[in-house]
């Protein structure tokens, strides 16, 4: 089982990968020229800024926040975590359009104020570092309360009796997290040069746009080739490191670490849920509100979802079949991550974070690249399959971690108790350990059908012709549809993805009480 | 008889239904050396933490050096304005920094002068015997050599009450011995006030001036030690 779950994982992930880099090898000549030209460095350099503008902004956003939620009691802190969550499983095509709704040249500042004063700033890098920062944030967010839960209190505790709790932060706590608050934002700074949504809507050029114009409207196929391999290089370069400086902790966090509210920290509680709900209203209600205003002034809103029914049924099959594809095959990898030794484990994990940093546009490119061709390959390009291989290109590689971080937390006495009763291999897995990590398998199939149904990077370069997926649909016809008919299918998309979180939530809750 | 340095006054402390500390009242005069005693669970780690500040007591009052610092619900004087010294059992020492740059930190957060820090951090060290290691990081450093440098972190802030939490539990009999005899000598060398606990009799016996028994929160009995018979 192990065996086939590698061997696909090899051919869905692996493989696209592989054909871009061997590209790289063949097209060293072509490759030169196009990136020493004066538009070349003009990308190279907005895509670095975008990175790492929205690297640092993520961070000093979702830091702070982490660190509340791990160490200041905030009231309804479980539900304020998923809200402050949230926002990183919209689209990012989602929030930018809101954000042109509120601050575009017709948008309702403009209307407002009665001329326009800031579409200049909302079509500008500036703006897409903004956008992406107030969609990325909470993963700097999680991974930094991830790691405040991780570090004794006692440490803390020993410094308290000496030091302010300022001071205490400063010197012993922040350095013990910076690890995991730089890999963090190491991972944000791929994730945002990779998007592709947002500088396009936003008029930003970067590589992913640059890419998907070569390839989309110049039908140059090795100049989008071309194009993409520094994004790959970078990317992988960076998410190596993050991958590294995490290490192992990145699969096992120790249990049940208690409550770790100091109350040294108690004077903090009404700052930190000040600063809370300000995010919250700026990165999830304001996007939310802007759209629904929008999509308020739609003559028929059933006439919409008449016209996109086939994109929205399309949408939600393939991301329900791609979560149940991924998750199964993921559930192996998972298993043989959490079992593998020290050495070989942080090499899977180094291998995940990569695969995962892949950028959207480079998957597609490198699925078109492997698929379309004459032969039993090319049976399937042209066809709805071509997406769920796009989801498991992208998204094996995280259900893998997730469920690898999951599978941890079964001692491995478990299975060999089992083994002693008599119990097979297969019988082992399905009866005792599966089981134990039912809720691990229920968030991953959840998170993976977020991100495929959200999916747009890759997904609109090797869609068959016509409206494939709604975001495919949204993204197309942002140009030429009325703002209210476009805003009302990105608030139906928004709540398609919310949705499955309020139930996780529900979920979580009624399983960890039980 | 002078006012106790340190008084708990029927302090309560409850998690939830479970009472951790049922009404203890003590009295430390400077210069003692009080152990309290007893089994795991009974409540004696909670009262240094009380002492510490690091808890708030539900009910009762803790008196430091004449002020109330602590009453029924409420810390009025945060940890580290109570000049403590605290050595924990698991020693918790900051494994990103040496021993050198933890004392630093120490004298840094009192407001020690830069130009007296050196000074002070090589008498320390050559107090509990490893002025060789200030370059150290914790994990670079023997169990006896961590229990020294926490015991140094504790002290160098020149604290006012020392507070000991199970130091030596994770130590084999024999460097525990020594230990215990070298942290008798600092005590009377300079002249500490310390409340220690333990589930050790032994260590007990060999450093107090009083022991205080606990059971499931609650003081049961106080025995004093004459002090001849403990310096032999």
């Amino acid at each position: 089982m192990i065996g086939i779950a590698v061997a696909a994982f090899a051919l869905f992930c692996g493989l696209p990968l592989a054909y871009m880099l061997a590209q790289s090898g063949t097209t060293g000549a072509t490759y030169a020229a196009l990136l020493l030209d004066a538009r070349q460095r003009a990308l190279l350099y907005n895509t670095a800024a975008l990175g790492t503008g929205t690297a640092l902004l993520a961070t000093l956003i979702g830091a702070p926040l982490g660190l509340a939620l791990a160490r200041v009691v905030v009231p309804f802190k479980p539900a304020l975590r998923i809200a402050l969550a949230a926002p990183v499983l919209l689209p990012p095509y989602v929030t930018g359009l809101a954000w042109v709704y509120l601050g575009g040249s017709a948008g309702i500042v403009a209307s407002v104020m009665g001329r326009d004063v800031i579409s200049e700033w909302t079509y500008s890098l500036p703006g897409a570092i903004l956008v992406l920062s107030l969609v990325f944030y909470p993963l700097s967010m999680l991974a930094t309360e991830v790691a405040m839960r991780r570090v004794e209190t006692r440490l803390e505790e020993a410094a308290l009796v000496v030091a302010s709790p300022g001071r205490v932060l400063r010197r012993i706590t922040l350095p013990l997290v910076a690890p995991s608050v730089a890999a963090a934002a190491l991972v944000i700074f791929v994730l945002a040069v990779s998007e592709f949504g947002v500088p396009g809507l936003l008029r930003v050029r970067v590589f992913t746009t640059e890419v998907f114009t070569a390839f989309a409207a110049l039908y140059d196929f090795s100049r989008a080739t071309i194009l993409t391999l520094p994004l790959l290089g970078l990317s992988i370069l960076v998410a190596a490191v993050a991958a590294l400086l995490v290490g192992e902790r990145l699969v096992v966090t120790r249990r049940g670490l208690g409550s770790a509210q100091l109350i040294a920290f108690e004077g903090w509680s009404g700052r930190a849920s000040a600063a809370a709900a300000c995010v919250l209203a700026i990165a999830l209600v304001a996007p939310l509100a802007v759209l629904t205003r929008e999509a308020l002034a739609v003559p028929s809103v059933a006439a919409v979802v008449q016209g996109s029914r086939e994109a929205i049924g399309n949408s939600l099959t393939l991301a329900a079949l791609g979560a149940t594809v991924v998750t199964l095959i993921a559930v192996w990898l998972g298993y043989a991550r959490a079992r593998a030794r020290r050495r070989f484990g942080v090499v899977a994990d180094v291998l995940f974070v990569v695969l995962f940093a892949v950028p959207s546009t480079v998957v597609g490119v490198g699925l078109i690249g492997v698929w379309n061709r004459a032969g039993v390959f090319g049976r399937l390009y042209g066809t709805d399959g071509m997406l769920l291989l796009v989801y498991l290109a992208r998204f094996l590689p995280v259900a893998a971690l997730a469920l690898a971080a999951g599978i941890r937390y079964v001692p491995t006495s478990h299975e060999e108790a089992a083994a002693v009763g008599g119990a097979g291999w297969w019988r082992t897995m399905i009866r005792i350990v599966l089981p134990q990590v039912k809720l691990a398998l229920l968030a991953t199939w959840i998170l993976v059908f977020i991100l495929a149904f959200g999916e747009l990077g890759a997904s609109i370069l090797v869609a068959p012709p016509g409206e494939a997926t709604l975001p495919i649909r949204i993204y197309t016809i942002i140009a030429n549809a009325p703002p209210a008919h476009v805003a009302a299918l990105a608030l139906l998309q928004s709540v398609v993805v919310l949705s499955p979180l309020v139930l996780l939530a529900f979920v979580m809750t009624a399983w960890r009480t039980r | 008889m002078s006012l106790p340095f340190l008084r708990l006054g029927s302090v309560t402390k409850r998690y939830g239904h479970r009472t951790a500390v049922d009404d203890v009242s003590l009295d430390v005069h400077v210069g003692e050396s009080v152990v309290i005693l007893g089994p795991s669970g009974c409540g004696k780690t909670t009262v240094l933490r009380l002492i510490a500040g690091l808890e708030r007591p539900d009910m009762g009052e803790i008196w430091l050096d004449g002020r109330v610092v602590a009453q029924a619900g409420r810390n009025l004087s945060p940890p580290h304005e109570r000049r403590l010294g605290y050595v924990f059992q698991d020693l918790a020492l900051w494994p990103h920094l040496t021993v050198g740059e933890s004392l630093d930190f120490v004298m840094g957060s009192a407001a020690v002068p830069r130009t007296e820090r050196a000074k002070r951090t090589r008498e320390i060290l050559t107090l509990v015997r490893i002025d060789t290691l200030a370059d150290r990081h914790p994990h670079e450093l023997s169990g006896g050599e961590q229990q020294r440098a926490a015991l140094a972190r504790a002290l160098v802030g020149r604290p006012q009450l020392l507070l000991l939490d199970e130091p030596f539990s994770s130590l084999d009999p024999d460097l525990r011995k020594t230990l215990r005899a070298e942290l008798d000598s600092l005590q009377h060398a300079l002249e500490l006030t310390t409340v220690y606990v333990t589930h050790d009799r032994e260590d007990a016996a060999a450093l107090a001036n009083r022991i205080v028994e606990m059971r499931q929160g609650g003081i049961t009995t106080v025995r004093e030690i004459a002090r001849e018979k403990r310096r032999s």
